[in-house]
């Protein structure tokens, strides 16, 4: 009988031992992962989990009942030191060694840490587990002003939250506008406009220095010398993967664990998916993207290449977040365009931006205009060259404009 | 079992489309199957939006915000992050209009 181990019970560690059992794998199936829970969905932690709005359970990937039904040998709570690829065995932090036919590692990211003085100071925090959400809201009940160094997608989404709850926000954040790096300056200062006409304060262009406060935190010091006072502190600064269980075993982890189209690494037997994985995509070429539905379809993709298949995955991406009552998605990735058309109104933050670079679509975000990010899908997949006055059409179908035999 | 209250007119919504009508306190989205109807809570159980501004996809509804998708049939979610199912109705066409029982 076959021993399969997921290393990284997440999302996408989940999804990928669903995957296994739904493809009728039989074997012996192990999920490991370092926080004690079952694997949970991490978007309501900076929104409606973080807000009070949505209990723990709701989070839950599957019920903590389906692992044992399943089963699926669960040892949550428990850290894997690494993958001995030469004897095909996970060595346990104990030292216990499961032996494998298959790894797939999904232990995702971990978040980028500033090294600054005051770093460590009780009331400054950062936002990846529940517990860390715990510790969080317990902070700002009380609280009346809360600091947040970034506004990437996390500094942008607390802000919303805090906002909600009716704490004052100050942010900082070293880029010249909101999500400017994901976004650009045009489609970021939209968002920029929301959160100030929300009662954010931000500062751009400046970035933290130092963490100060006497036995907690008090204040943010800035390279601009500005002094940022608050209740608490909480920093969103971007990730690094947590490649840690592979070092040393030969396969390549610079910049996330390297897999091929297929998800398959470069010693047989050894998988990666997820925010971990930097993979080799068809259409973007080698990216490591941390959202959400790439963590449920990457980790169910690579189950079934654990049991062989051999599809490449060319998913075209696509995540969302949710900041007052403004949706936005992202379809695709751009890491430069050189040509925006807008549907919809930049003026009344309602539009669906589509991203080209010489006149392929590449990404489409989308600003209160739901449906149109995930309607381009197809037409980012496929590469395409869409007619430009068709996507600036609000009339016009996205989906009629998928090539005959794509999509 | 309420009894059916009209909505619209018969016909209205057409093959693969859907549309939402309010009854009462809540909204109900009319979906058109190859030329069944199916009624179903048109208020998405993940966040709140509306699922008739999503796409339908066969007998599957995907909610325009963030993906999810429900079998309009059983209102069973056929694919997260939502996690509770969609309500369902019973819907007719009745004497030139189109009705919905809540």
């Amino acid at each position: 009988m076959a021993t399969f181990v997921v290393v990284g019970a997440s999302l996408a560690g989940a999804s990928a031992v669903a995957a296994l059992r739904e493809a009728g794998f039989d074997g012996r199936l192990v999920l490991v992962g370092e926080d004690p829970l079952p694997p949970y969905e991490r978007p309501p932690l900076s929104k409606e989990y973080l807000r009070g709005e949505q209990p723990l359970e709701k989070g839950f990937v599957r019920p903590p009942e389906w692992y044992g039904e399943q089963g699926v040998e669960a040892r949550f709570g428990t850290r894997a030191r690494r993958v001995d690829v030469e004897d095909r065995a996970v060595v346990l932090e104990d030292g216990e060694r499961l032996p494998y036919d298959a790894v797939l590692v999904t232990t995702g990211s971990r978040n980028r840490r500033l090294g600054l003085p005051g770093e460590d100071l009780p009331g400054v925090f950062d936002l990846r587990t529940v517990a860390d959400c715990d510790r969080i809201r317990e902070a700002a009940s009380g609280a009346r002003r809360v600091v947040l160094v970034g506004m990437g997608f996390i500094g942008a989404e607390l802000a919303a939250s805090f906002r909600q709850l009716g704490l004052e926000v100050t942010a900082v954040e070293f880029f010249g506008t909101v999500l400017e790096r994901v976004l650009g300056p045009e489609l970021g200062g939209v968002l920029e406009a929301i959160h100030r006409d929300h009662g954010v304060e931000m500062v751009f262009r400046d970035a933290a220095e130092r963490f100060e406060g006497d036995g907690r935190f008090e204040a943010v010091r800035t390279r601009e010398g500005r002094r940022l006072e608050g209740d608490l502190c909480v920093v969103g600064v971007g990730t690094e993967p947590v490649t840690d269980v592979l070092e040393g075993s030969g396969i390549a982890t610079e910049g996330g664990v390297h897999v091929d189209a297929r998800l398959r690494t470069s010693i047989p037997g050894v998988f990666a998916a997820g925010d971990v994985a930097l993979h080799d995509h068809p259409v973007f070429g080698r990216i490591r993207v941390e959202h959400f539905d790439n963590a449920i379809k990457m980790g169910e993709a690579a189950g079934r290449a654990m049991l062989g298949a051999e599809d490449v995955f060319d998913d075209p991406h696509w995540f969302w977040s949710d900041q007052y009552d403004v949706n936005i998605q992202v379809a695709g990735v751009a890491t430069s365009w050189d040509r925006v058309v807008i549907r919809g109104s930049l003026e009344e933050r309602s539009f669906a931006a589509f991203l080209l670079q010489d006149g392929v679509l590449r990404s489409t975000v989308t600003v209160s205009w739901p449906r149109d990010a995930r309607r381009s899908m197809p037409l980012i997949r496929a590469r395409t060259r869409p007619d430009p006055e068709a996507l600036a059409d609000p009339e016009v179908d996205l989906r009629t404009l998928v090539p005959e035999g794509e999509g | 079992m309420a009894d059916f209250v009209r909505v619209g007119e018969a016909g209205e919504v057409g093959e693969g489309d859907m549309a939402a009508y309010v009854v009462d306190d809540r909204t109900v989205a009319i979906a058109n199957v190859g030329g069944t109807l199916y009624a179903f809570d048109d208020v998405c159980t993940h966040a709140a939006c509306s699922l008739s501004e999503g796409d339908l996809d066969g007998t599957v509804v995907e909610c325009p915000c963030h993906g999810s998708r429900f079998d309009v049939t059983s209102g069973e979610v056929v694919e997260g992050p939502a996690a509770d199912p969609i309500d369902t109705f019973e819907v007719r066409e009745d004497g030139g209009e189109l009705q919905v029982s809540i």
